[in-house]
C-alpha cells in the first residue's frame, strides 16, 4: 500500500503541474482502459451514455446498487430511441482578498440528451440541450453516419471540438486557454476513426472568432493511442479569423497504477488577436483520482497558467482537491475547495472557491 | 487464440508496468516533493507588473474604485476579470474585451447568442445583453464572469449607469490617441538633495526607437533670475533601456550641480519624438520658445 501510494504521488510528478477537473469522465475511460465510446454515445465523449454507460453506472461507479432490474431506467424508450440527461445543484462560497465572500444555492444547469437511430449502427440523429437554469439552449445537434466495419464516422452540425480531456470542469486553465470545451461547440462537420486503440478526429469549423462575420474557419484534431493502462494523445487547432490567426496544440495523457489515475494536459497557444499583437500562452494540467473505495474517490488537481510567455512573473496556479461520493446509482454528491493564486495586484487572481454539488443522471 | 494472445499481451505489460514501477519507486518521493514545491511556487509574483498582469506602463490597470465611465469599467471588470477568456481569436462568441476591441464589439452590436438582443443597447440597460450575461438572468448560457464569482452589487450597478448615460466611449477613444508623459522621475517641482544620476521620462506609448535623437530631449540649466536666454545646455546621453520602451534615460554626461533645471522637448519636425504608431508627443505644458517643457526641478548642494 505504502508502495503504491508512493508510486501514485511520484506519478504528480510525472504529470507535473497542474490539475483540474472533473468530474469524472475522462478519469473513468482511464481506470476501465476504455475509449470514451464504450460509454458514451458521442466517440469524442460526454453527454449520452450507451448501455455499456449505464450498465457500468448501475454496477461500478455506486458504493451500493439498489433496487431490482425492473426498478431501474434502462436508457431506451423504444430500440431506437435513447434519453439521458444530466442535472447539478450546487452551493458555492466564493472569497477573494479585500471582498466580502459569496455564498448560494444555484441550479447549475439540466442538460437532456436525446438520440434517435435511423438505421441501426449506422444513421443517427443527437441532441443535447441545456434546459435550465433560463431558456433553453442548444449545446450539441448533428447527424452521424457511420461505418462501423471499418471504424470510421463522419457527423455534420453542431458539436464540442475533440483537443484534449474533456473534463468536466469548464473552468480548468486547459479548457479556458485553449478556448475548446462544452462551452465552446461549433458549427461544422467532423470525421473520425475509431479502433481498439486508436481514437482520432478532425473537424473543419467556423471558429469562436468568426462566430459573427468573419470569413475564416477552424481546423481542430487529435489523435489517441489507448492502451488498458495508460493512453497519450496529440492535438492541434488552428483558426483562421480576420481578429488574427490562432494555433494551439496539445498533449495529453493518463495512467493507471493501482487504484490511482493519473491524467496530464500540457497546451501551448499562439493568438494574434490580441491588440498588442501576437501573445503566446501556456497551460499545464496535472489530475489525480484516488479510488479510495467503490463510490468514493478524491481528486487533486494543480493547473499551471502562463498568460504571456513574454511577461515575467505573471503565472498564475490552482489547486482544488474534491471529494466524489456515488451513493447509489445514478446519484453524486462531489464537495470541494479550489484555490486560485496569482500576482499579488489582482484578487480575482487569488480567490477561493468551497463547493458543494449534486448530480443526478441517466 | 483469443484468449492465447491476451495472455501474452498480459504477460508482457505486467513486465513493462514492474520494470516502470522500479523506477517510479526510485524516484517518487523525490519527484513529488520538487513537483508540488516547484508548482507551488509558481504563481508570478507581480513585479513590474499591473493589476492586469501586463508591463507597467502599457496602458490600462490604472484600479482604484469603478465608476460609471468606461475607461473605469475597461480597467475595473473587462480587462483583469472578463479577458481571461474573452480575448484573442478564441473569445468565446468572438466577444473580445480587451481595451482595445471592447467598445467596438458591445455598442450596438448584436449578440451572437441571442442576435434579437445587442450587447450593449446606450441608455436601455435592461434590453443589453452584457448586462443580462452579468445580472444571471440572460435566456441563453451561464451567468458572467464565467465559473467564477458573480460582480459585486457595486460594479454591475456601475455598468448599468453608464449604459443608461448613453454608453459613451473612454474619453481618450473618443479623441484620436495621443503620445504623451505619463510620469517622471524626478516629479516635477521636486527639490532633490545631492546629484542625480539620470532623469526618467516613462510614456503611455512604446517609443519609435528611430525617432530617438540626442536632440529630441534636452536638459537645460536655468539661471537664478529664470529669464529666456538665461539657461545653459547641460551634457546629457539619451537612451531607451531595452527592457521597457515605455521609457526613455536622460543621463547627464556629469554630475549636476546644484541649481534650477528643465527639461525640453525639441518640436522642429524631424527631430520630435513619436511613438510607435509615430504618432509625435503631446505635451500641454507652456514652453520656452517653441520648445514645450515637459519637467523643471532643482538640485540642491551636498551638506
Ligand atoms: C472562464 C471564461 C470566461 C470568463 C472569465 C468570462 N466569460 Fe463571458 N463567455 C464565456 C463563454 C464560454 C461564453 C459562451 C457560453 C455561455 O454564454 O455560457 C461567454 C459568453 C459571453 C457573452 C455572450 C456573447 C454573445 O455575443 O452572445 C457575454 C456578453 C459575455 N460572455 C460577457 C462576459 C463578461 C462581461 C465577462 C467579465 C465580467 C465575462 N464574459 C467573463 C466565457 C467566459
Amino acid at each position: 500500500m505504502r508502495v503504491k501510494v508512493a508510486m501514485a504521488l511520484s506519478a504528480v510528478a510525472v504529470w507535473l503541474c497542474a490539475t483540474q477537473t472533473a468530474r469524472a469522465e475522462p478519469y473513468l475511460a482511464v481506470q476501465g482502459g476504455y475509449e470514451c465510446s464504450t460509454c458514451h454515445v458521442n466517440p469524442t465523449g460526454g453527454g449520452l451514455r450507451n448501455d455499456f454507460g449505464l450498465v457500468y453506472a448501475q454496477n461500478v461507479l455506486p458504493a451500493q446498487t439498489i433496487g431490482g432490474p425492473d426498478a431501474v431506467w434502462g436508457g431506451k424508450l423504444t430500440e431506437f430511441l435513447r434519453l439521458g440527461g444530466d442535472l447539478r445543484a450546487n452551493w458555492t462560497r466564493n472569497e477573494a482578498p479585500k471582498s466580502p465572500s459569496q455564498q448560494k444555492f444555484a441550479l447549475d444547469q439540466v442538460r437532456l440528451y436525446g438520440q434517435i437511430s435511423m438505421i441501426r449502427d449506422r444513421l443517427s440523429l443527437y441532441v443535447d440541450e441545456q434546459v435550465a437554469p433560463n431558456s433553453a439552449q442548444n449545446l450539441e445537434a448533428y447527424v452521424r453516419y457511420s461505418d462501423p466495419a471499418h471504424g470510421w464516422y463522419v457527423k455534420g452540425g453542431k458539436f464540442y471540438l475533440p483537443f484534449g480531456w474533456r473534463l468536466q470542469d469548464q473552468t480548468a486553465f486547459v479548457r479556458e486557454v485553449t478556448g475548446i470545451s462544452m462551452t465552446t461547440p461549433d458549427q461544422g462537420v467532423e470525421l473520425g476513426y475509431e479502433t481498439l486503440r486508436w481514437s482520432a478526429q478532425v473537424a473543419v469549423t467556423n471558429g469562436a472568432a468568426n462566430a459573427q462575420s468573419g470569413s475564416g474557419h477552424q481546423v481542430t484534431g487529435q489523435v489517441v493511442f489507448v492502451q488498458p493502462r495508460w493512453r497519450v494523445g496529440l492535438a492541434a487547432s488552428q483558426t483562421q479569423a480576420d481578429a488574427g490567426n490562432r494555433r494551439v496544440a496539445g498533449v495529453f495523457a493518463g495512467l493507471r497504477t493501482g487504484p490511482i489515475v493519473w491524467l496530464g494536459e500540457a497546451d501551448l497557444v499562439s493568438d494574434e488577436g490580441y491588440p498588442e499583437g501576437k501573445r503566446k500562452l501556456g497551460s499545464l494540467l496535472g489530475e489525480a483520482d484516488w479510488n479510495l473505495a467503490k463510490g468514493h474517490n478524491l481528486k487533486l488537481t494543480a493547473e499551471y497558467y502562463e498568460p504571456d510567455r513574454n511577461v515575467g512573473e505573471d503565472q498564475q496556479t490552482r489547486w482544488s482537491l474534491l471529494y466524489e461520493y456515488t451513493p447509489i446509482q445514478f446519484l453524486e454528491l462531489r464537495a470541494g475547495y479550489r484555490r486560485y493564486r496569482g500576482i499579488p495586484q489582482n484578487d480575482a487572481q487569488n480567490r477561493r472557491l468551497t463547493f458543494i454539488e449534486l448530480h443526478g443522471y441517466f | 487464440m483469443q484468449s492465447a494472445s491476451t495472455g501474452v499481451r498480459g504477460v508482457k505489460l505486467f513486465n513493462e508496468y514492474s520494470s516502470m514501477r522500479a523506477a517510479w519507486c526510485r524516484f517518487a518521493p523525490l519527484g513529488f516533493l520538487g513537483a508540488s514545491l516547484g508548482l507551488a511556487a509558481c504563481a508570478g509574483k507581480g513585479t513590474g507588473l499591473d493589476a492586469n498582469g501586463r508591463p507597467l506602463g502599457s496602458g490600462g490597470g490604472v484600479g482604484g474604485a469603478i465608476t460609471a465611465d468606461f475607461q473605469s469599467i475597461q480597467d475595473n471588470v473587462f480587462t483583469p476579470v472578463c479577458t481571461v477568456c474573452h480575448a484573442g481569436a478564441g473569445a468565446p462568441q468572438g466577444l473580445r474585451l480587451d481595451a482595445a476591441n471592447s467598445f467596438n464589439l458591445l455598442v450596438n452590436v448584436p449578440s451572437t447568442e441571442v442576435p434579437s438582443l445587442v450587447r450593449i443597447r446606450p441608455g436601455d440597460p435592461d434590453n443589453s445583453y452584457l448586462i443580462q450575461k452579468i445580472e444571471g438572468h440572460a435566456s441563453v448560457g451561464a451567468q458572467m464572469p464565467f465559473g467564477g464569482p458573480p460582480l459585486a452589487a457595486d460594479v454591475i450597478a456601475a455598468i448599468r449607469q453608464w449604459v443608461s448615460d448613453g454608453a459613451q466611449p473612454a474619453t481618450a477613444q473618443a479623441a484620436p490617441a495621443v503620445f504623451k508623459v505619463l510620469s517622471t522621475a524626478p516629479a516635477t517641482d521636486d527639490l532633490l538633495i545631492g546629484s542625480l544620476p539620470q532623469v526618467m521620462l516613462a510614456f503611455n506609448q512604446e517609443v519609435d526607437a528611430a525617432s530617438v535623437d540626442q536632440q529630441s530631449l534636452r536638459l537645460e540649466r536655468v539661471a537664478a533670475t529664470g529669464e529666456a536666454g538665461s539657461s545653459e545646455l547641460v551634457l546629457a546621453k539619451l537612451s531607451l533601456p531595452a527592457p521597457n520602451p515605455h521609457a526613455l534615460l536622460l543621463t547627464p554626461l556629469s554630475p549636476l550641480q546644484p541649481g534650477h533645471y528643465r527639461v525640453l522637448a525639441h518640436t522642429a519636425p524631424g527631430l520630435e519624438l513619436a511613438d510607435i504608431n509615430s504618432r509625435p508627443l503631446t505635451l500641454n505644458s507652456s514652453g520656452v520658445g517653441d520648445d514645450p517643457v515637459i519637467l523643471e526641478f532643482d538640485v540642491a548642494g551636498d551638506q
